[in-house]
């Protein structure tokens, strides 16, 4: 009895197996092909004169508060408010929250932008802990500081939004610089919606790229593997992977470095939760809670208005903030556990949500259940040599043609990287995923699974931005 | 199936073709985005040359035509376009009328035209929107037959959009409004775009007054929905439309029980100088109208002080805060009454007042 159960098992696993990988391999492939659809057309759309000329229009706009939480961020503070301060945009508001920071970050804005107290009554409209106090810019007037005890990003924007005057708020790290018309760009939609209660830009690698005052003057791909590994991922998860969920109206991320909420629907759905994915969890709640009362409803990714973030540049650094992000995921299904395989969310649920529950989730447990069961199967003679080398081609090729065909959407269309050794050494780092880099993700996939009941968010060491080149 | 497809003896055939077809597939893709590179660069570096050549020939030559080369490829279309675009952006009188003669002299409308009727919609809006951005009379009735054939609603809201620039009398202005009735309500920022563009195009040949008179038709007219007459207001905000002035007061007046029309209408009259409705407006039941009228109250209405005081106590955060603001800003009886609130036993009154005045004093 115990063999045949073997027996079965074994032959059980090569069928997930397979079919797994070709059913991992052909989602990815539609995805890419949703997305080259959906960008030639918004290419198409967004640069026509009309369109341009109703970017630039001052008559028409929505105020927007912008909300960076900072938590220990002494080292890029000052650049990044600057930054801020200088977008283009009609009316708006930079609030910067300092989330008990233990070094001087509150400090350097103080002296930086000659912050005064400001008594403004804040109405309590989503739960934080306590704010110590307010403080507005004597030189930049629409300049706000929220000193509060600390609670977590989460519980920082929270705080930001009960403070902040406009109907419009856009989140951002504190590491992260968006280009001077990407509020323009994503906040447009609004006005062209009515049913637009949230978007997201395309966040890009900021390292290896030159800053001078505050803005990206000119784009690289970092020196550092890792660093330009993750510009390879980033152009995957968001020009194939976002654009074509948005195709699919399944988007379930906005990403927390940068968003643009519609306040009121935020407010409804009590603002952040404290987690460490509170970005997905939002957004999840956000899709419950319009379908739950048949609001109609969109949210949207849109492709040009850019962030740059810095990314990690060491590896320690890298599998937290990618532990991090799994542990998120998992306790926003989790939380959101009613949106799976249930109709009432229609294709959000049914296409966005098993997604993450099928591939994102249970993906890694396939994936080591793959990488365990070939050298068993091989050894216990049922598995061939050919099959095993020609299995193993097919994979990395497919897997290359994927990361090929992110490579090419952006290059493409929105033409960031303009050097040829760019584009060819972003070419070579897609074959180079599949040796090493993939296996070591998925093995911290997999901690972070085992551990998903961890709420902390590690410490990341930041660069000061006015810098080109790597891990320095 | 599986193992029908693991058993076939072509199986390893199948596998190999697979892999060799990717792999065939990957390499090419590689090339393709170099060569796609090259292209796009080189094609760059023409268009700009186009578009600067076009503008200077637009500008300093008699007869630009003779000038410049037939455009013959999409991005030569395109580079003339923009540049004629922006010189019927920039310049009137002789150099607007060139502009648009070597639209048709280069047959550059008629490419649009053919790519209007394109089997791809977004292409189809595209070329409308360049249409559009031409300004051409000479493109009404081409819209007007396009709008009648067009299945797509992005293709046929910007066929409107495109009319709405070229807007001239009376009968314009309904067959427009009749279009947008027939469409689903887009958006309010779409509308007031078309009803903007529609007070521009107006002004610029004197008829403004075509407007108020279309605004008193649908005024109570049923079939038109409320938020088109709202965003008719805010178009009338946006363009600065003077003449209008005792409509929206009409407006203000019909619309009793409808906040969103109000606001609009005291925004609209506050940017003419107008504050005759804010009074009323201040002391309206739905929070959003008093507080649009607060946000000009220390222009007009320091008489209504015990009033504006007593909304320091209003059940909305925003009419509070602004209401404190209003008395900041309105001289020193204001402020003294400011300060007594600061100093007064209710803390909501009190930390709004001294907010304003912290406000004020900076």
């Amino acid at each position: 009895v115990k063999l045949f159960l073997l027996w079965a098992a074994v032959h059980a696993s090569q069928y997930v197996l397979f079919l797994y990988f070709l059913a991992i391999n052909s989602v990815y492939t539609a995805l890419i092909l949703l997305a080259l659809r959906d960008i030639v057309r918004h290419a198409y759309l967004t640069t026509s004169r009309v369109a341009r000329r109703q970017l630039a229009s001052e008559f028409y706009f929505k105020p927007v508060s912008v909300i960076v939480p900072a938590h220990n961020e002494a080292a890029v503070i000052i650049q990044s408010v600057q930054a801020l301060l200088n977008l283009h945009y009609p009316e708006f508001e930079v609030i910067v929250v300092n989330d008990g920071s233990t070094d001087d970050t509150l400090e350097r804005l103080r002296r930086e932008f000659g912050l005064l107290p400001s008594v403004k009554p804040v109405r309590l409209q989503v739960p934080h802990e306590a704010i110590r106090g307010v403080y507005r810019s004597e030189a930049y007037r629409h300049l706000i500081v929220v000193d509060k005890v600390n609670g977590g990003k989460a519980d920082a924007i929270n705080a930001g939004v009960n403070v902040s005057s406009y109907p419009l708020f856009c989140s951002i790290d504190a590491d992260s610089l968006l280009e001077p018309d990407a509020l323009l760009k994503s906040s447009k939609l609004f006005l062209e919606d009515d049913e637009l209660i949230a978007t997201g830009g395309i966040i890009r690698i900021l390292n290896g790229c030159k800053v001078q005052d505050g803005a990206v003057t000119e784009i690289g791909l970092p020196r550092g593997f890792l660093e330009a590994m993750q510009v390879l991922e980033y152009t995957r998860a968001f020009l194939s992977g976002r654009t074509g969920w948005n195709a699919l109206k399944s988007l379930l991320i906005i990403s927390g470095a940068f968003g643009v909420f519609r306040k009121d629907m935020v407010v409804a759905v009590n603002g952040y939760r404290k987690t460490v994915g509170e970005d997905m969890d939002l957004v999840m709640r956000l899709h419950r809670h319009c379908r739950d009362r048949a609001i109609p409803y969109k949210i949207l990714f849109v492709p040009d208005p850019v962030c740059w973030t810095q990314a990690p540049f060491k590896l320690g650094m890298l599998l937290k903030q990618r532990n991090r992000w799994h542990r998120g995921m998992i306790d926003a299904l989790l939380t959101n556990r009613a949106m799976i395989l249930n109709r009432k969310y229609g294709a959000t649920s049914l296409i966005g949500v098993s997604y993450f529950v099928f591939v994102e989730l249970l993906g890694p447990l396939i994936e080591l259940l793959g990488y365990l069961s070939v050298p068993v199967l091989y050894f216990t003679g049922l598995l061939s040599g050919r099959f095993f080398v020609m299995l193993l081609l097919l994979a990395v090729f497919w897997g290359i043609s994927i990361n090929i065909g992110a490579v090419f959407l952006d290059i493409y269309n929105f033409r960031r990287y303009k050097k040829t050794s760019d584009i060819l050494r972003l070419c070579v780092l897609s074959a180079a995923e599949f040796f090493g880099y993939r296996q070591l993700m998925l093995l911290e996939r997999l901690r972070a699974t085992v551990t998903f009941r961890k709420k902390d968010w590690g410490i990341q060491d930041r660069q000061i931005l006015e810098d080109k080149g790597t891990a320095t | 199936l599986l193992d029908i497809f693991t058993q076939s003896p072509h199986f390893y055939d199948y596998v190999t073709a697979a892999v060799l077809l990717l792999g065939v597939f990957n390499v090419a893709e590689v090339l393709f985005l170099l060569w796609n590179k090259a292209r796009v660069e080189s094609s760059e570096l023409k268009r700009q040359g186009l578009k600067r050549l076009a503008s200077t020939a637009l500008i300093t030559a008699t007869d630009p035509a003779a000038l410049l080369p037939r455009p013959a490829k999409e991005e030569e279309f395109a580079a003339y376009s923009e540049a004629i675009a922006s010189v019927l952006d920039s310049f009137e009188g002789e150099i607007a009328v060139k502009a648009a003669q070597l639209i048709s002299d280069l047959g550059i409308d008629d490419h649009y035209r053919r790519l209007a009727r394109h089997r791809v919609w977004y292409k189809r809006g595209n070329a409308i929107d360049i249409l559009s951005s031409f300004k051409l009379k000479s493109n009404r009735e081409f819209f007007l037959a396009v709008f009648r054939s067009e299945t797509s609603l992005d293709v046929r809201y910007r066929i409107i959009y495109g009319l709405s620039r070229l807007a001239r009398e009376h009968a314009d202005i309904r067959a427009l409004a009749r279009m947008l009735s027939g469409l689903p309500y887009l958006t309010a920022k779409y509308t007031e775009d078309i009803f903007y563009n529609i007070i521009t195009a107006l002004k610029a040949t004197g008829s403004e007054a075509e407007f108020g008179i279309f605004m008193r038709e649908i005024m109570n007219d049923k079939t038109v929905l409320n938020l088109v007459k709202r965003d008719c207001i805010t178009a009338c905000y946006a363009a600065a439309c003077e003449k209008g002035r005792g409509l929206l007061k009409e407006y203000y007046a019909a619309f009793p029980d409808e906040p969103e029309i109000l606001i609009a209408a005291v925004k609209a009259l506050a940017r003419m100088g107008d504050f005759s409705v804010t009074p009323a407006a201040i002391r309206h039941p739905d929070w959003r109208v008093r507080l649009a009228a607060l946000k000009y109250a220390h222009l007009c209405c320091m008489d209504m002080l015990p009033e504006i005081r007593a909304l320091l106590r209003d059940p909305s955060y925003h009419v509070r805060l602004n209401a404190a603001l209003a008395l900041a800003k309105g001289g020193e009886k204001g402020l003294a009454a400011l300060r007594q609130e600061a100093a007064g036993p209710d803390a909501f009154a009190a930390s709004t007042a001294a907010y304003a005045l912290s406000q004020e004093a900076a």
